[in-house]
């Protein structure tokens, strides 16, 4: 017995399979093209293919992200929310305070000892400090993105970028390249402001978060730059589990098992 | 373009009452598309108004009174709210202000807005409106009276607005040469008490479990019910709200599979959208309450109808300190018995910034949840639905969890 989690951001699409002892058996992550329904398709394909199972081996399914109402056969569609808290209480079962960075979206996230949300806040209008300011971040830097996670070595980090706005950041950090600044400064200056953003909206639900087990999951936890700086200004230690962007299909998965099992 | 709106409805929601097609909200919208209807006639002496105005007073003067926000939420309804909003950006209204204003004085400008005969301004529940008020005034270079509403109830306080009230009433006379007919003033202060019987009644009904109400019905109720206070159109409301409500409870026809208890807090979304239906045809979630939904002043008492009055103007729950609306919406919480509380902090809010963390806590501080969306109420080209669906299925799925 095989369950599958979907989850469809807004900038990648991730697939987990699990089978009946809760043991992954594969993971995959495609980018979200325009057709969410072909990103659905491709993922699906490609986590079945690594899993070497076919999809009738699956007993159930469920969807989450922003695109989670656009997969058919579900049993259910649960919000990433419930799901990367659901899916980092397998990985860090002692996981607190999980903030959990996505494409257009950051959310922190307070569990309770059973993993279910005890509380949990949003971003608001804007989307600074997600993954796409990064991207932006990084097209004005004219780095890859991928590369962004070590660019703040050595740097001294007194620089602040003080812009929150995408567009004003992107031409703060457009002058300061003009202005010759080293781009480890930059790139120290972009991490600290996501984390004060992070940091911020954590503190919303958990005024006072020392000591408390801290978990990152979603793609921008793949860049330890950003993690880094969330730690320094938390003055605690932030957990990643070795594949943080498919902690929300993983709780999928997990929550389609018990689905299937009428445990919920 | 807004009185044929109005009548249109008027007369739609006629045929279909006509037709055995009753329900307390449709008898509720025939009340508001009949207001809509006498303000845009332009027959009628019309006093736009702030919030807390005297309506009951208003009313049996036969001045066709209405706070401004109306008309926002009007415009925003009807969908066409975009334009107004837009206009106001050349009169230096900031993009971020509220938009149930800025629609309003869009409208103004635009030339939608009936000319007053006079206006009435309040310094409750916001300096916003009052500001809209004076923006009117002198756009129609008509006269503005404000009654400054203190923030609690001393004695003092009470007379110092009893008195403006009564001096509002000079200010009407010497401006219409209209006069207050005492025995016209008494009749609408029975109306008034018996409206306010029945609406008390209404809200004990949705108190119970499973409550009769749904998640629309009574939808900006409490505030707009003010507008036709003193009016024997209010009692028949209420009366229909309170047959059709003891009629569920008495025959077990409320929504028995109703899972999740809501508080709304402040202000519904004015136009079309998906979140209600959201909640409850997938969750089972109903809105029980609303903030604004509640009666908390005493029934007004023949010799002292003034001094009555004035007291329940400072009497509305966003009136005076955050603690005072805090403790209020801690005691519907427990009233009512909910299980969690949204509050959609329309953007820009010139009353609710600042409040909103006080809300929180006070409402965690008694074990219900609260969930703070970001969202215009008015302008529907700011509504952002995945995100805001995202954040509402999760604070469900997270009751949900909890029970
Ligand atoms: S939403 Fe706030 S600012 Fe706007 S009218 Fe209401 S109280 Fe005033």
């Amino acid at each position: 017995m095989y369950y599958l989690g979907i989850d469809i951001g807004s900038l990648s699409c991730d697939a987990v399979i699990i089978d009946k002892h809760e043991n992954i058996l594969a993971a995959s992550v495609v980018p979200t093209g325009a057709k969410n329904k072909e990103s659905i398709a491709r993922v699906t394909d490609d986590v079945l293919r690594s899993a070497g199972i076919s999809k009738s081996d699956i007993h159930g399914i469920i969807s989450t992200g922003y695109g989670r109402d656009r997969v058919e056969d579900r049993l259910g569609a649960v919000t990433e929310i419930t799901c990367h808290a659901r899916g980092i209480k397998a990985l860090i079962p002692n996981t607190k305070l999980l903030i959990d960075i996505g494409g257009q979206d950051s959310k922190s996230i307070l569990l309770g000892q059973d993993g279910k949300v005890i509380d949990f806040a949003m971003n608001d209008k804007c989307a600074a400090g997600t993954g796409r300011f990064l991207e932006a971040m990084a097209r004005a830097l004219q780095v890859d993105i991928d590369d962004m996670a070590n660019l703040d070595t050595g740097a001294n980090g007194t620089l602040t970028i003080s812009s929150m706005c995408t567009v004003f950041a992107e031409s703060e950090v457009v002058s300061l390249i003009a202005n010759a600044t080293p781009v480890n400064e930059i790139v120290r200056g972009l991490n600290r402001s996501i984390a004060s953003r992070t940091v911020s909206l954590m503190k919303r639900i958990a005024p006072d978060p020392l000591g408390m087990v801290v978990a990152m999951s979603g793609g921008v936890a793949r860049n330890s730059g950003v993690v880094r700086a969330i730690g320094d200004l938390l003055g605690s230690k932030v957990f990643v589990p070795d594949s943080p962007d498919t902690v929300g299909a993983l709780g999928a998965a997990l929550i389609a098992k018990e689905k299937s099992n009428g445990r919920r | 373009m807004m009185l044929q709106y109005f009548k249109g409805l008027e007369s739609g929601l006629q045929n279909a009452i006509q037709k055995g097609q009753a329900s307390p909200r449709k008898l509720y919208s025939l009340e508001i598309a009949r207001l809509g209807t006498r303000l845009y006639s332009g027959q009628d002496k019309v006093a736009w108004c702030g919030i807390t105005a005297p309506f009951d007073v208003l009313n049996a003067m036969g001045m066709t009174s209405c706070f401004v926000e109306f008309i926002g939420a009007m415009l925003a309804s009807t969908g066409v709210v975009g334009s107004f909003i837009d206009e106001t950006d050349q009169i230096g209204y900031s993009s971020d202000s509220c938009s149930y204003h800025r629609a309003v004085t869009g409208a103004t400008m635009k030339g939608l807005m009936p000319v007053p005969e006079l206006l009435i301004g309040t310094t409750s529940p916001c300096s916003g409106g009052l500001a809209v008020l004076e923006n009117i005034a002198s756009h129609f270079n008509k006269q503005l009276f404000v009654l400054h509403i203190p923030q609690d109830e001393s004695i003092s306080n009470i007379q110092f607005l009893a008195n403006q009230i009564r001096e509002m009433v000079n200010f009407i006379r010497h401006i219409t040469g209209i006069s207050l007919d005492m025995d016209r003033l008494r009749l609408a202060v029975e109306h008034t008490n018996k409206t306010r019987e029945l609406m008390v009644a209404v809200y004990d009904f949705a108190k119970q479990v499973p409550s009769p109400t749904t998640n629309k019905e009574l939808s900006n109720f409490g505030i707009v019910m003010a507008l036709f206070l003193g009016t024997e159109a209010a009692v028949h409301i209420a009366k229909s709200y309170y047959d059709e409500f003891e009629k569920r409870v008495k025959s077990n026809s409320g929504k028995s599979n109703e899972k999740i208890r809501l508080m709304w807090i402040q202000n519904r979304i004015q136009f079309k959208h998906p979140l209600e239906s959201l909640l409850a045809d997938e969750y089972k979630a109903c809105i029980v309450v609303d903030e604004l939904n509640d009666i908390t002043w005493e029934p007004i008492d023949p010799n002292t109808i003034f001094e009555d009055i004035a007291r329940r103007s400072i009497s509305i729950p966003f009136n005076g300190t955050i603690q005072n609306r805090v403790k209020h919406l801690q005691k519907l919480a427990q009233e009512y018995k909910i299980d969690g509380a949204i509050n959609p902090c329309n953007w820009g809010c010139r009353q609710g910034t600042g409040a909103r963390g006080l809300i929180e806590d006070g409402l965690k501080e008694i074990g219900v949840p609260v969930l703070n969306l970001e969202v215009d109420c008015i302008d529907s080209r700011k509504f952002t639905e995945g995100q805001l669906k995202t954040r509402i299925e999760a604070f469900i799925e997270m009751i949900d969890a909890r029970k």
